[in-house]
């Protein structure tokens, strides 16, 4: 499996990059304002989320200033968010591709995928500045950072390919994905801290990957120790399990996308 | 060295099902989705440098066979074997985008046809020479007329170098200068001894252009020989199938 990443890389690398930078260049083109949106949104959302948990719901972060604690996993939640679904839809969208010219359909999802590293660069020079601006110190242990987003792309990447795949033969997926997107998004620790979670749900609360990842963000960026290796060390598991399926289920699959699709 | 090779190829198609409650619906009733075979058992073997054309009605096979050739879809039984780069002038200007101009789409689409930077760097200049668009390169192709478009695509195309070109319907577009040009750079492809399938309803330009004819008729290979019997019993097929009138009414049935 690994093995075929090689020659897929090799082989296919450039057309991979120029499908990305086509998305990249043809959407600034088409607005600046386009890029200053992906500032403005999680802004925005931010401001918002911020006003409702803090003082309506007063949720507790201790010494973590609570705007703070939200960003630092509304930033990746959301690049995990936007990436699944842009994949999602990325094989329908190119159909008039797959179904004339002969390529490892897999660079669909993949590019989709990387167009979104744009947006997820600009909101984390915002999280940035908000942590500078806020007194934040930044910590050592920051050199985590490329370990636990690694585990978080290949997550990523391995439900997109299950979900890409699924909706060419069922396009209710594209339906059902917001649905999906939500439950995800409250079955995971974006708004509230973990420990509000009750004790004896932890177990099964730790299976979603996404638990162990925004958990290792906090703890490097703002409390400034190691990731937390009970559900990091599950996230890591999960995540090799939903790639390893993803990979599995897309190459069976992608032999007859261009009879369905 | 044969070039493409089908051994007992034939291919089935499951009549579609795009949504979860029609796939759910089948499973309760244990019911199988419609299947048909849209090609059965075809055998041929094309050598190199041979010019074949492809007869057919709408809805026989041609277009099936054109996608496994090209290698986007795997035959449900039998063995397809191609061998060398194919250039398939079925999808001109494939994963070209509206917003960015002429030079970023050639880079886009030769990619997308196999091509690496550094090839396309080499032959930019003529690529952009021969699509006459010189003045409009750095322009975006939404400002392009619908003639500059399918030159640019056509213009990438040729300059893959392939080995196998694959031709659906191409000269049904464009105006009468483009097709011309097209035919000339065709012509050039058939002294260089390219392998070229072509799938077209004109029968002058497939007499004078092609050394095989191929005859599909309800999935199935019906003839393959010399272009011009080919063409004789293609018509003897259709008048036995629609009657007279349709023997020379079948060119003017566009796809």
């Amino acid at each position: 499996m690994i093995f075929g990443f090689i020659p897929l890389v090799n082989q296919w690398g450039e057309l991979i990059q120029q499908l990305t930078q086509r998305e990249i260049k043809a959407r600034y083109k088409q607005s600046i304002l386009g890029y200053a949106w992906v500032v403005l949104a999680p802004l925005l959302k931010l401001t918002t989320l911020s006003i409702v948990f803090k003082y309506f719901f007063k949720i507790n972060t201790g010494e973590i200033p609570y705007s703070l604690f939200l960003f630092t996993a509304l930033v990746p939640w959301t690049y995990t968010a936007n990436a699944v679904s842009a994949a999602t839809s990325s094989l329908i969208a190119n159909a008039a591709l797959i179904t004339k010219i002969k390529m490892p359909r897999v660079i669909f999802p993949i590019s989709a995928i990387l167009v979104k590293l744009v947006d997820l660069g600009l909101s984390t020079a915002v999280l940035l500045a908000l942590m500078l601006t806020m007194g934040q110190p930044i910590y050592w242990t920051i050199i985590w950072l490329p370990l636990i987003f690694l585990v978080q792309m290949v997550m990523t990447l391995g439900v997109s390919l299950i979900l890409s795949a699924l909706n060419v033969f069922y396009r209710d997926v594209e339906n059902l994905l917001e649905v999906f997107l939500m439950i995800w998004m409250y079955l995971s620790p974006v708004i509230y801290p973990p420990e509000y979670v009750p004790e004896t749900w932890r177990m099964v609360y730790n299976l979603n990957p996404m638990v162990g990842i925004i958990n290792a963000y906090r703890n490097t960026l703002l409390y400034g120790v190691a990731p937390p290796w009970e559900s990091f060390g599950y996230a890591i598991l999960v995540t090799a399990g939903v790639f390893i399926i993803g990979w599995r289920y897309f190459q069976k699959r992608q032999a007859v996308f261009a009879d369905v699709i | 060295m044969t070039a493409i090779k089908f051994d007992q190829v034939s291919k089935q198609y499951t009549k579609g099902k795009k949504l979860l409650k029609e796939a759910l619906i089948e499973v309760a009733r244990f019911k199988r989705a419609e299947q048909f075979w849209a090609l059965k058992d075809i055998s041929l073997a094309v050598e190199p440098g041979e010019v074949v054309g492809v007869l057919g009605p709408n809805g026989s096979g041609k277009s099936t066979l054109l996608k496994l050739i090209a290698g986007v879809t795997e035959p449900t039984t039998g063995l397809v074997t191609v061998k060398g780069r194919i250039a398939p002038l079925i999808e001109l200007g494939a994963g070209f985008h509206a917003e960015l101009t002429g030079r970023e789409n050639i880079y886009i689409n030769g990619s997308i046809l196999g091509l690496k930077i550094k090839e396309i760097d080499r032959r930019l200049k003529e690529i952009i020479d021969f699509a006459e668009l010189v003045e409009f390169i750095d322009t975006p192709i939404k400002h392009y007329s619908s003639g500059m478009y399918m030159r640019l695509g056509f213009s990438v195309a040729i300059h893959v170098d392939p080995d196998i070109l694959l031709i659906d319907e191409i000269l049904a577009v464009g105006d009468a200068p483009f097709q011309a040009k097209c035919l000339r750079a065709m012509n050039q492809f058939k002294n260089q001894e390219k392998t070229m399938v072509i799938v077209s309803h004109a029968s002058d330009l497939l007499e004078s252009f092609c050394t095989r004819g191929l005859v599909i008729w309800q999935g199935s290979l019906a003839f393959s020989g010399p272009m011009t019997e080919a063409l004789k019993e293609y018509r003897r097929l259709l008048t036995e199938q629609y009657g007279n009138h349709f023997n020379h009414g079948y060119h003017s049935h566009p796809e």
